[in-house]
């Protein structure tokens, strides 16, 4: 009885084990396997088409149902991805992105500043986006403070504490 | 270098205490329970100091809106283990949250009691959530904090300046608690230019600064009452 018990036992653990494994591999963490390649490479969309504020705002914004709508109220493909989307576009409900470059409240990160005042290309900082056939699950950059601060240095830009913590 | 500083009309201020609330809710600055307030755990950036003269029936009451002074001289600075907290380059004292490692000596050096400690991991009631303004952090339990005299705005500020290339003009840059005064008796500039308002005003006789002699020379000025 107690052998068997933990061989099952034994069993259950590997196939966890297993699926942890499968998972950890595919890594998607977004609610749809959103391909940048096909927009940006294939269909020649600008990064500024979607990330409609990367000159303007703090935030560059990631898009939403609301303007996927445009090219998506029916399908253009047959792929499961796109009817996903579909689905999220008839319930009317927002698509739960994950945002994967995070900085905490108390440092101030602005894109105007970096994008339209710095006129820095989005790939030194995000990679070939424009490439990804997979969605973003991890950064290409961690954004953290000696990242930050050695572009600074090397630019000759503010480097006091008060110029981004607040 | 700019030197950011302010002058506060006594003449003017009613002691309506709208700076303080526009101040506490500007910063996220946490709210503290009745008991813990009767500790003398109260967390203001901003604060309206009463004091009472003569004897009654011919009291006299008195306001003075009290916070950091951003002192040129500053004793919590020079205490700072860390320096989590230093005079910058804009002449504002600054205080680097997470650099903060929370031992008190600044809040025990500061001759003007305007530093808070802490002591809880901050918490807002269900209804209050979403006003947490985004352009400020919220702080965590265990760090001193205090006036920054509204630093994301200057950031701010100094973005929109540099987005229209030009330099930053008096106006652009104003903390919560000047913008919100309702007779404007806060007056916000840089003194280190000549012609700005506040530079006339701290030469103006009725000009003090509190505890003027222990040197710590503030930048936070007022203009004492005259009847
Ligand atoms: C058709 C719309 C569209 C275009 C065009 C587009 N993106 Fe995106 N972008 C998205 C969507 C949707 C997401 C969220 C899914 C994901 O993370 O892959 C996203 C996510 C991102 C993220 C990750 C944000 C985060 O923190 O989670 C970055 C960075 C990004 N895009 C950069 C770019 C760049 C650079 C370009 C131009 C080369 C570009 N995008 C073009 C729609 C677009
Ligand atoms: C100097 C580095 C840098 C550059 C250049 C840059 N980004 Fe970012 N990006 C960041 C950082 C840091 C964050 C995290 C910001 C946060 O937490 O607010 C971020 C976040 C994002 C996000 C998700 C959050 C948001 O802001 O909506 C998107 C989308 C994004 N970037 C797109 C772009 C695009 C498109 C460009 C080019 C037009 C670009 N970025 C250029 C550093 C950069
Ligand atoms: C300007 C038009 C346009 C906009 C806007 C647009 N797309 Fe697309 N999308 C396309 C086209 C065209 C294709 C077909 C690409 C192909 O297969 O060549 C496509 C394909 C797709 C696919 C299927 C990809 C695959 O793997 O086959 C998904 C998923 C998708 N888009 C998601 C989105 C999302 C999410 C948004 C909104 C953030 C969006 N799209 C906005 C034009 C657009
Ligand atoms: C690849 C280079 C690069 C990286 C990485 C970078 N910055 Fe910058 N940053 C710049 C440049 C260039 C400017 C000046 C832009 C201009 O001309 O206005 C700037 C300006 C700024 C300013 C305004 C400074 C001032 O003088 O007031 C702030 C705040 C800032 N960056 C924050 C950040 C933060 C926070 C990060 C990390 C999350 C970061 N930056 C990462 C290049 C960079
Ligand atoms: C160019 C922008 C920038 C400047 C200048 C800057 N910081 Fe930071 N700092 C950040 C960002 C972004 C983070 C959050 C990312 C991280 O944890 O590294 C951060 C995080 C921190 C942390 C927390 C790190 C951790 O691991 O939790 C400390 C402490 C800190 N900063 C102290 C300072 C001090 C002290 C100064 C002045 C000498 C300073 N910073 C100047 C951008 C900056």
């Amino acid at each position: 009885m107690k052998t068997k018990r933990i061989f099952l036992i034994g069993i259950l653990m590997l196939a966890s084990l297993a699926i942890a494994f499968v998972n950890a591999d595919k890594r998607n963490i977004q609610p749809i396997a959103y391909n940048h390649n096909k927009h940006v490479e294939e269909n020649d969309m600008e990064c500024l088409d979607c990330h409609v504020y990367a000159e303007e705002n703090a935030q560059a914004s990631i898009p939403n149902i609301e303007d996927c709508i445009v090219c998506h109220e029916e399908a253009v493909t047959e792929s499961e991805s796109e009817s996903t989307l579909l689905s999220y576009i008839q319930e009317n409900k927002v698509i739960p992105w994950r945002q994967v470059y995070v900085v905490p409240d108390y440092a101030y990160f602005s894109h105007r500043r970096h994008v339209k005042l710095g006129e820095l290309d989005c790939t030194i900082c995000h990679g070939d986006v424009g490439r990804f056939a997979e969605p973003i699950s991890e950064p290409f950059v961690e954004p953290v403070m000696d990242w930050c601060m050695d572009c600074h240095e090397e630019k000759n830009v503010s480097n006091d504490c008060y110029a981004c913590h607040r | 270098m700019p030197r950011w500083g302010m002058v506060i009309d006594l003449n003017k201020c009613t002691g309506c205490g709208e700076c303080v609330a526009a101040c506490k809710v500007e910063n996220n600055v946490a709210i503290v329970g009745p008991e813990e307030s009767a500790n003398e755990r109260t967390m203001l950036w901003m604060n309206i100091l009463t004091t009472y003269e003569g004897e009654y029936p011919d009291v006299k009451v008195r306001h003075m809106p009290m916070l950091c002074m951003h002192c040129e001289n500053p004793p919590c600075t020079k205490v700072c283990p860390v320096r989590a907290t230093y005079l910058n380059e804009d002449g504002i004292v600054a205080q680097v949250f997470p650099q903060c490692i929370g031992c008190r000596y600044c809040q025990a050096a500061c001759p003007y009691t305007v530093k808070s400690f802490n002591w809880y991991k901050p918490e807002w009631p269900e209804e209050m959530k979403k006003a947490v303004n985004p352009d400020v952090s919220v702080r965590p339990d265990g760090v001193v904090e205090k006036c920054t005299f509204c630093i994301h705005r200057l950031q701010k500020a100094k973005e929109q300046a540099a987005a229209e290339k030009r330099e930053l003009q008096p106006g652009d840059y104003i903390p919560a608690c000047v913008e919100c005064c309702p007779t404007k008796a806060i007056y916000f500039g840089d003194f280190d230019d000549p012609k700005s308002e506040v530079n006339k005003l701290k030469r103006n006789p009725r000009a003090f600064q509190v505890l003027e002699d222990l040197g710590t020379e503030p930048k936070v000025y007022y203009l004492s009452e005259v009847e």
